[in-house]
């Protein structure tokens, strides 16, 4: 190793931050078998977290690009082909050795690679499966592997991909085609459209059948697919962004949407807005997202909280729909279905659990719900026990929502959901 | 009154021996004394009061054993990891009580043992999570062959825990993981335990260590400053053992001012 390879790291390495999907997927568990030279494992739930940088987030995978040359003029893009940022380009044998020697050393979970678009979609494609297949093959490598596939690459190597790769994803960057013309002209949402489809064909086709002499296929990109989104740099109102995670998880089955709030590049282009996007934008987003996967709720549900077509940045997306549909609380804590538990705003899915549990030995008091240190303040309006029910004028009072929200404040230190 | 002195850290082995003769003697939770290594206090109290004999449970002792659910059980290999010199004893007390009083105890949320012990096992979990997400191996030589050295300080005694997943995840690098109470040696077949381990054999330096703060550094995004959330995944107690650490104090002093520039050429638009 060298003075040159640290240079490249850190170019590398900061022209691949802007990336959201930090954390590694669950692809399941996995270790190397008796007698194997390998080396690592998967441990089930998502990735270790093996640091955490002052921006908050955790540092799971060594998240870099193989190049920022690009041919393509994405305008959002530092590495867009007009941008004057510095240029570098690992080798195939780079990128192995990084990823070992950081692994062997515990400060990773594995490898999350991208590219910007060297020569051709399918020249790069192929050096990243280079890397992928070398990882694997030759190392025995046996922890994650984030392929970003390249948008118009054949779809053969995609398919190669898979079988290396803990995870594919592809970009769909602006969730419009008139996003996409304006901002990244050479990107086609049709075609992304279908690189997903046809990812989404092979796993599910290795996930479930058997060669003719009854082997199982190999693994299929076994942690799925998921893809991020930019927000506010063009634009695109939350209702069309959910509206277009909430096809891409019904469609094409995908694992995660990652929400980007867009933030100031350096070299920026002159077409992009001036400001950062408010990152408790890109915080509402995923809760919202949470609550559609995780807590039954629809679409139009969410919507019924928004103001228009823009969620509300005051208060949280459970709680903005919970001021809108008051007559339907206080909700007995004691009695309501595990459905209507899941909409009171500051239970959670865990605490809904031991609420469950309690009440097959018991009925819950209020001294309960402190002893289960419950967010008293943020429930106590929408909540009763057998001991303590909120006053009527507690729900009615315009001041609710008010005193509900968040003190702004919650800009700078939200976490993510 | 019975005393019973646990000998070793974290006692998990001695503490399911000794409750076993416990209760086969019907001996309430307030009848015992747990005497811990690393509370020697408890001796001011002891006068009085006789050893209880732990011998190896015999043959019909063994017949007619003592059936826990095994969340309990798991609970308690958690529970007993953690340093509070209380938890022998109210492990004890809520096996007593699964026994004696409700077998369904430990789904009673709002129990105050059940609290107290669930709150033990869960420093303990978070404890053994952060070695195995906190450790750093530096490389070393050993006989002409690579081997991997890391030197960390557990809050609790939860490095037992952690074990099989180091001798999963580099089963075939020789390591050695050193803490203040003991050490593990792995050479890629068999584990040895050493225990109060020569913190010496850790090396100064390896080379990777400066790619890897050369990541850290610019993975960073200084638009989002964010340092309450990085705090409470990573609080200061544990900086001094990771290298990357140092980093912090510069990245988070010239975070405005770089992401100010960035904004103002923006707006100049270059
Ligand atoms: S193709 Fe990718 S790397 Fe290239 S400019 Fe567009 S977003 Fe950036």
């Amino acid at each position: 190793m060298s003075d040159k390879l640290i240079a490249k790291l850190a170019v590398l390495s900061d022209a691949a931050k802007y990336d959201a999907s930090c954390a590694s997927g669950t692809a399941g568990k996995r270790q190397a078998k008796k007698g194997d030279k390998g080396i690592g494992s998967l441990t089930g739930g998502t990735g270790i977290c093996h640091s955490f940088t002052p921006d908050g987030r955790c540092i799971s995978l060594l998240k870099i690009l193989m190049t920022n040359y690009c041919i393509y003029d994405c305008h959002y893009c530092i590495n867009r082909i007009s941008s004057d940022v510095k240029r570098a380009r690992f080798s195939v044998q780079e990128v192995v050795d990084l990823t070992i020697n950081f692994y062997k050393r515990n400060y990773i979970e594995g490898l999350f690679l991208s590219s910007g678009i060297i020569q051709s979609p399918d020249y790069t494609m192929e050096s990243m499966v280079r890397i992928a297949k070398a990882l694997r093959l030759e190392h025995g490598f046996r922890g994650y592997i984030h392929l970003k596939t390249i948008p118009n690459a054949a779809v053969e190597l995609q398919n190669e991909a898979g079988l290396y790769a803990d995870r594919l994803s592809i970009n769909v960057e602006l969730p419009t085609q008139a996003g996409l013309n304006k901002y990244a002209p050479e990107k086609d949402l049709l075609a992304i459209d279908g690189a997903m489809a046809s990812m989404k064909e092979k796993i599910d086709e290795h996930k479930n059948s058997t060669t003719y002499t009854g082997k199982r296929l190999p693994r299929f990109s076994p942690g799925g697919q998921s893809t991020q989104m930019i927000i506010g740099a063009d634009g695109s109102n939350d209702k069309t962004i959910l509206t277009s995670s909430v096809n891409l998880y019904d469609q094409h089955k995908l694992r995660r949407v990652y929400y980007s709030a867009f933030s100031p590049i350096d070299h920026a282009s002159q077409l992009l807005p001036l400001k950062p996007a408010p990152l408790i934008r890109e915080h509402r987003l995923y809760q919202a997202d949470w609550l559609l996967r995780f807590y039954d709720f629809k679409l139009d549900e969410i919507l019924q909280g928004a103001n228009g077509d823009m969620l509300d940045m005051q208060h949280d997306p459970k709680l903005a729909w919970a001021l809108s549909n008051r007559q339907l609380f206080p909700v007995d804590l004691n009695r309501a279905d595990q459905h209507l538990l899941l909409r009171v705003p500051g239970i959670g899915a865990r605490t809904v659990q031991k609420i469950l549990t309690i009440r097959r030995h018991g009925q819950l008091r209020w001294a309960d719900l402190v002893k289960l240190r419950l967010p008293l303040q943020k429930i106590k309006p929408f909540i009763s026990v057998v001991d303590y029910s909120p006053s009527a004028k507690l729900l009615e009072t315009d001041q609710l929502s008010a005193r509900m929200a968040q003190p702004s404040q919650m800009q700078l230190f939200g976490g993510m959901v | 009154m019975k005393t019973i002195s646990i000998t070793t850290v974290p006692g998990f082995d001695e503490w399911r021996a000794a409750a076993r003769v416990a209760l086969a003697e019907n001996l309430h939770p307030s009848q015992l004394l747990w005497r811990t290594p690393d509370c020697p206090q408890n001796d001011l109290f002891t006068g009085g009061s006789d050893q209880l004999i732990v011998r190896p449970p015999t043959a019909s002792a063994i017949r007619q054993q003592v059936k826990v659910p095994p969340a309990f059980m798991s609970l308690c290999e958690a529970a007993l990891c953690h340093r509070d010199s209380g938890r022998f004893e109210i492990c004890y007390r809520i096996l007593w009580r699964l026994l004696h009083e409700n077998r369904e105890l430990l789904n009673h949320k709002t129990d105050s043992d059940v609290i107290k012990a669930t709150a033990l096992a869960k420093a303990v979990r978070r404890d053994a999570y952060k070695i195995s997400a906190f450790l750093r191996f530096r490389k070393t030589e050993c006989r002409g062959q690579e081997h991997f050295v890391a030197w960390y300080e557990p809050e609790h005694y939860s490095l037992e825990l952690k074990l099989d997943f180091f001798k999963t995840r580099f089963k075939n690098m020789c390591w050695s993981i050193l803490t203040p109470y003991r050490a593990a040696h792995w050479n890629t077949e068999v584990l040895r335990l050493e225990d109060n381990p020569e913190p010496l054999i850790y090396p100064e330096q390896d080379e990777v260590e400066s790619y890897w703060l050369s990541y850290y550094e610019n993975t960073f995004n200084p638009a989002r400053l964010k340092v309450k959330a990085m705090q409470s995944q990573m609080p200061k107690k544990y900086w001094h053992n990771l290298p990357e650490a140092r980093l912090i104090k510069g990245l988070i002093r010239d975070a405005e001012p770089r992401a100010r520039a960035m904004l103002d050429k923006a707006e100049g638009g270059d």
